[in-house]
């Protein structure tokens, strides 16, 4: 159990530096906001679901899954609001004048 | 184990380092809210790693939920600032 | 009218009495009447938000679609975690239309939120059926172009006969 919760938290921390490192070299607002998407979505779950395994079958098993399911449901709506709010005021999307 | 999670913690230290790097540099404003996004996630995830060190996951659950909404109310209420800014009124 | 009004407070209440038990620690009586008054009174407080949509959930269909939906975000997470890797960076980001033709909101916020789930696409504006997506690369766009996406989430909703 302890050995499969530390690959898991493992996973997650090498999506997290992947997103880290994507915020440093991606080019503009909208590139990078794929990589806060890998940060939410895959790094948080693989290191939350490895604290929960950590747990054993408990309440906080249930408690920790809680929040992994609430942040799913509120990121979409967060990085939505930013790349919306930048695409309004006219930031110019990167490498769209090559095409 | 809880060597590991100490560990665990001094790169999530590290990686909010990294985070506020694009926050104070970004060229635009939206860059700054998307990178204090992502320091609230991070700061999601080490409130529970710090409540499993500690033993008292049940109470640091609520602080990070509580974290969570907050986080959310504050980014829609500054991204609706700005698109009302940038509107011709 | 009224009737389906008040199944629908029941249901909310019932929801949030839900989330409480699951985040409260202590069990006793008086935490369980608290956590009840509380979710009663906030779903009479809200009883304007929320209106039956007119679609209903398959439930059955919507736990097929969320291991689906993950599996393409492991995929696709992976493809992304490639490309920041990669030394040359080669990505090729473009902004593209999409027209749904799903009809309902429910529907067109789960896709929304799907693409923005989805590493590598982000929803960028959502007008009534027109999505404005922003992709990484063109491989991202696949599931979203070939309609497999789409089509999935239109799975999920029934459309209601007798919509009020």
């Amino acid at each position: 159990m302890t050995a499969l919760s530390i690959a898991l938290i493992v996973v997650g921390l090498f999506f997290l530096a992947v997103a880290a490192l994507g915020m440093v070299r991606l080019p503009d607002v909208y590139t990078r906001s794929h990589a806060v998407a890998l940060t939410d979505s895959l790094g948080a779950f693989f290191l939350l679901a490895g604290l929960a395994l950590n747990q054993g079958f408990s309440t906080n098993l249930v408690r920790i899954l809680v929040v992994l399911a609430l942040l799913y449901l509120l990121n979409p709506v967060i990085s939505h609001a930013t790349v919306r709010a930048a695409l309004r005021a006219g930031v110019k999307p990167w490498g769209e004048d090559r095409r | 184990m809880n060597i590991f999670l100490l560990f665990v913690l001094d790169i999530l230290a590290v990686m909010i380092i990294i985070y506020l790097y694009r926050v104070i540099r970004g060229p635009t404003l939206y860059d700054r809210v998307l990178g204090l996004n992502g320091i609230s996630t991070k700061a999601i995830i080490i409130l529970i790693v710090i409540g499993t060190v500690y033993d008292r996951v049940e109470m640091f659950v609520d602080i990070s939920t509580g974290y969570a909404l907050l986080n959310l109310v504050g980014v829609l209420a500054i991204t609706k600032y700005l698109e009302q800014r940038e509107a011709p009124s | 009218m009224n009737r389906r009004f008040d199944r629908y407070l029941v249901y909310k209440a019932l929801t949030l009495f839900v989330i409480w038990l699951l985040l409260t620690a202590s069990y006793t009586p008086a935490h369980m009447a608290l956590g009840f008054v509380a979710s009663f009174g906030v779903a009479l407080l809200n009883t304007d938000a929320g209106r039956p949509p007119g679609v209903a959930i398959r439930w059955l269909q919507l736990l097929q679609f969320l291991p689906w939906l993950f599996g393409r975000i492991l995929i696709s997470g992976l493809h992304l975690s490639f490309l920041i890797l990669h030394p040359k960076l080669p990505i090729a980001p473009a902004l593209i239309r999409y027209r749904t033709k799903l009809s309902h909101e429910p529907g067109i916020v789960l896709l929304g939120s799907s693409i923005t789930l989805t590493p590598g696409t982000v929803t960028a504006e959502a007008q009534s059926d027109e999505l404005i997506v922003h992709a990484i690369d063109g491989e991202s766009l696949d599931d979203l172009q070939s309609q497999r996406l789409e089509s999935k989430v239109a799975d999920v909703f029934r459309i209601r006969k007798s919509a009020e």
